[in-house]
């Protein structure tokens, strides 16, 4: 018994960093995810990407080239089990002078807020989130907060969709019921709705706790509902659950060689998660923003504050590759570029529910 | 309303019960012999990493499940020793089970997978058979159980494994090998949960995930509480939280308020765990454990 009581801890600390970099000439990243973990082949899984990429050079498989150069960083990492693991993470990182400290999701935003207070002189870098001053306002200088226009993203691929959509009935699974979720869900229902004012959205979420983001279960039963009552594409932003509703549309079929339910993915391409089910990916370009504001510390150049990623920059989009050029209709992706060309002009203001 | 009471809903109801019942039926027999299980939310993580993991490599949903029941039994046997052997704590020795395999999974997947906590997706064909969206292993939980009404009710074994559990002082007078019908009990257990968490990685989903049992085994160990530890009961508590659980689903982005706008997800998502409450505090009357359970039975010398 004694033994088993000693080997939890042990568990648990075999995934945490160990003992902090020696080497002082190089630049040192600690990167704390969110609960989902950094194979969630979505949100935290390009966070890791981006990392990785700053570090190597390489994707995190260590073949694939990510296309920019590796910046000669020293790289840890910690997955907190739970929520409460996240504090002492960061602290560990920031307790041993880490150069800069990256927090992935919005659950950090309390605890980076706390931590960045107590050591002014170290850098962080939270995803998701916005760090002020205790005034409220300013934003804390030693903080960069990674911010994505996601209702922008979410309201292209809702154009897809209902461009796609026959039964005009379209699905949105939610992970956890939090304002930036809302966002997706607006902004997609929105686009879909510029297509068609009378197409029906059903709203889904998987959970109000922090578990809904590792329940594919869940998800994949609010799918089936959700195909139950005629919707033929679902959006996925849930993480973990996500994976569900690809299950879902998978054993939905396929009729005359083409998928008679579609989902469209979340933060990471995840069309090549169920080549011919994937119609397409809402991608948040999480790991570049991350890479450029490790190349930033590197460089010397890191700015507190605001960084916005939106439709201009490519910041947020939607992903055409070899894994769905034929699923997506030509006439789709005229609508969706004019809509972004819209947006990009202000001619369109998508509602952003976090603002709300 | 007509759009939430479909059979949809009561497909939904099999599936989201069938991995309670399979681990409350397992707890059943464990608690039935006088040990308190609280390791079943581990006992079904066990089973379901196992299960994702084996049927990745092996492309063989039946190997897959195979190795489930082995990983469960060898998983309880670690806890019938800790109890049984050395008298451990129970509640404590299920608790660190269950904390155990947080953490094992994702050191196991880092290893075989280079992933932290995940399996990679298992192609749909290698996944446990369903038929009209119901699996197997619904049906063979449905067999399961009475089942084990049957070995319970009416055979020596369940015979002695209730009288272990009520009296074990009067069951070794009589002749039973209390521990060794015990190490039974609990290793039966062990196989049934991980039959469940086999359900839900490579029947219900088509991976594992981190903590993907997401507090199935606590609310199996309610509906054996629910069900007073008999057998029908049982699951017949399990799908009642089954059917909690699929009206939520059923009911979000539905149900609307008198004035149109619908009822918020927060509302709708607590009404398994008022049922919950509702069920345990209130309607079940006087539901009496085994007289033994949580008492470690040393035999005098």
């Amino acid at each position: 018994m004694r033994l088993l009581l000693a080997l939890a801890p042990l568990v648990s600390a075999a995934a945490c960093a160990p003992g902090a970099a020696d080497d002082p000439s190089r630049v040192e990243v600690g990167i704390v995810f969110d609960i989902g973990g950094k194979d969630d082949r979505s949100f935290n899984a390009a966070a890791w990407a981006g990392v990785k990429c700053a570090e190597t050079g390489f994707l995190p498989d260590g073949r694939t080239s990510c296309g920019r150069p590796p910046l000669g960083i020293v790289l840890r990492d910690v997955e907190p089990g739970t929520p409460t693991s996240i504090e002492p993470a960061m602290r560990a990182f920031a307790e041993r002078h880490y150069d800069l400290i990256i927090g992935v999701g919005f659950a950090q935003g309390p605890i980076m807020e706390v931590v960045a207070r107590d050591y002014p002189d170290v850098r962080f870098a939270i995803i998701d989130g916005v760090i002020f001053e205790d005034d409220g306002k300013t934003p804390k200088k030693n903080v960069a907060s990674l911010v994505f226009n996601e209702h922008e993203g979410s309201y292209l691929v809702g154009v897809i969709a209902a461009k796609t959509s026959r039964t005009q009935t379209l699905g949105f699974v939610g992970g956890m019921d939090i304002p930036l979720i809302r966002r997706f869900a607006k902004g997609y229902e929105e686009g879909a709705r510029s297509v068609n004012p009378d197409i029906r959205v059903i709203e889904n979420y998987v959970g109000v706790t922090d578990a809904a983001w590792n329940n594919p279960g869940k998800g994949k039963e609010l799918s089936m509902a959700q195909i139950g009552r005629g919707a033929d594409v679902i959006f996925a932003a849930a993480g973990n659950s996500g994976l569900g509703a690809f299950d879902a549309v998978e054993q939905a079929g396929t009729e005359n060689g083409r998928a008679r339910r579609f989902v469209i993915g979340v933060d990471s391409n995840q069309n090549g998660v169920k080549p011919g089910f994937v119609l397409t990916s809402m991608i948040k370009r999480v790991d570049t923003a991350v890479y450029d504001i490790v190349k930033k510390v590197v460089d010397g150049g890191f700015t507190g504050g605001f960084h916005v990623f939106g439709l201009e920059g490519d910041g947020v989009g939607y992903v055409v590759d070899e894994y769905n050029r034929d699923l997506v209709s030509p006439e789709a992706i005229a609508a969706a570029e004019e809509a972004r060309t819209k947006i990009v002009a202000g001619e369109i203001t998508v509602t952003d529910a976090m603002a709300q | 309303m007509s759009e939430i009471f479909t059979l949809a809903l009561v497909f939904s109801t099999i599936r989201l019960a069938t991995p309670l019942v399979w681990a409350a039926i397992g707890g059943l027999y464990s608690e039935r012999s006088g040990v308190i299980n609280v390791a079943l939310e581990g006992l079904m993580l066990a089973g379901a990493f196992t299960a994702a993991a084996v049927t990745f490599y092996a492309g063989s949903w039946f190997i897959g499940l195979i190795a489930a029941v082995m990983a469960g039994a060898l998983t309880a046997a670690v806890l019938a020793v800790a109890c049984i052997r050395f008298g451990a704590n129970e509640v404590v020795a299920g608790t660190a089970i269950n904390i155990l395999f947080l953490g094992l999974p994702a050191v196991l997947s880092g290893a075989l997978f280079l992933s932290s906590g995940s399996t990679p997706q298992i192609p749909q064909e290698n996944l446990i058979p369903a038929f009209a969206d119901v699996s197997v292993l619904s049906v063979l939980a449905l067999a399961v159980t009475l089942a084990t009404w049957y070995v319970l009710y009416r055979t020596p074994f369940g015979l002695r494994l209730r009288a272990v559990g009520e009296n074990p002082e009067a069951a070794d007078a009589a002749g039973v090998r209390v521990q060794r019908i015990r190490y039974a009990g609990v290793i039966i257990s062990g196989i049934l949960a991980a039959v469940g968490g086999a359900y839900l990685s490579v029947g219900q989903s088509s991976l594992f995930t981190r903590n993907m049992a997401a507090g199935r085994g606590f609310i199996a160990l309610a509906a054996l509480i629910f069900g007073k530890w008999r057998p029908v009961p049982t699951m017949l508590a399990c799908l009642l939280f089954g059917f909690a659980d699929a009206v939520t689903i059923q009911m979000q982005g539905v149900a609307k308020l008198p004035s149109g706008e619908d009822v918020p997800v927060q509302f709708v998502q607590m009404i398994p765990y008022v049922v919950t409450i509702v069920v345990l505090a209130g309607f079940i009357g006087q539901s009496r454990a085994p007289g033994a359970l949580g008492v470690p039975y040393v035999k005098e010398r």
